[in-house]
């Protein structure tokens, strides 16, 4: 059980500072994006009118979100932003995963990768707001209903950012440390293959798909 | 014999790791369910709709199952770093 709580640091110090570094989950992140780029040559190779299946899966997966951004932005921006909300939800999925095969350790079971990505999604929305609206039709709307509600609205802003990224830790952590009790418990009979079906590849799609949402959603909020 | 020192700690963050556990569930469980309940209703008025229905219904749980989410993360914080 001392598991859960390991997580193999490497400590590098430059003058006074220390960096740690998280070896598991680069590690796992490297072979995520290698597998990510994997995926998109075999499915993009002998491309042809009549696709072959990998073709076909990818072709599934970027029309099913190119039509959802378009839904929520508009066809202009769905242009701009398509491409990042499908490559997300790629990486999130494969991450997802990636937990399902025995000695691999899902990068999202490490609070990093969700609260960068969670980052991301967060800077990229004010980008798209401060764009869109100009500097000082963004700044109007931290005073929309009255100039009273400002610090609301700056919370309000900081809790999406912990939300969005505490939710998918949250889930694939509670799934890792469930799957590892009730296997001790049972003596890894039977069960094991199950519960790794139900919270890596079943948990881990709805959440992946939640976090690709909530961040067109950020993004069409501040658009707009 | 008195329980003292990091003992008492160890103690208390365990009770308080299985209260926020306990306590936090209640909202997520009551708030899945009445999303179910409506998307069953819905369903059974529009079958033809199924998908999209359940599509937004699964979404709609993992959104309300966030505060159940905040407590594990609570949780497992008194257990593994306090």
């Amino acid at each position: 059980m001392d598991e859960i709580g390991g997580i193999y640091q490497m400590i590098v110090s430059v003058g006074d500072t220390t960096f740690h570094l998280n070896l598991t989950s680069i590690g796992m992140t490297w072979i995520v994006i290698a597998l990510l780029l994997l995926f998109g040559y075999m499915a993009t190779r002998q491309s042809h009118i009549m696709p072959h299946s990998l073709q076909l899966v990818g072709e599934l997966v970027v029309g099913q979100f190119y039509s959802l951004t378009e839904s929520a932005l508009g066809k202009e921006k769905a242009k701009t932003y398509g491409p990042l909300v499908v490559a997300l939800f790629m990486f999130l999925l494969f991450s997802n995963w990636i937990g399902a095969i025995p000695h691999m350790q899902e990068p999202t079971t490490d609070l990093n990768t969700p609260l960068s990505l969670g980052l991301m999604g967060f800077v990229l929305a004010h980008y798209a707001g401060i764009k869109a609206k100009g500097f000082k039709g963004y700044i109007k709307t931290y005073f929309e209903p009255i100039a009273f509600m400002m610090p609301m609205n700056l919370i309000g802003e900081a809790a999406k950012v912990i939300s969005i990224s505490f939710r998918l830790f949250g889930n694939m952590m509670g799934g890792s440390i469930i799957i590892l009790v009730v296997s001790y418990l049972i003596y890894s009979l039977i069960l094991p293959p199950f519960l790794y079906a139900f919270f890596s590849l079943f948990i881990g799609t709805i959440q992946a798909f939640v976090f690709t949402m909530l961040t067109i959603v950020y993004i069409a909020v501040q658009v707009d | 014999m008195s329980i003292e020192g990091m003992d008492l700690i160890r103690s208390a963050t365990y009770i308080g790791a299985g209260i926020a556990m306990g306590l936090g569930a209640i909202g997520p469980g009551v708030g899945q369910g009445l999303v179910g309940a409506k998307a069953c209703e819905a369903i059974g008025r529009n079958p033809s709709e199924a998908a999209l229905l359940t599509r937004t219904m699964l979404v709609g749980q993992a959104v309300s199952e966030s505060t159940g989410i905040y407590s594990l993360v609570v949780a497992m914080l008194l257990l593994f770093v306090v």
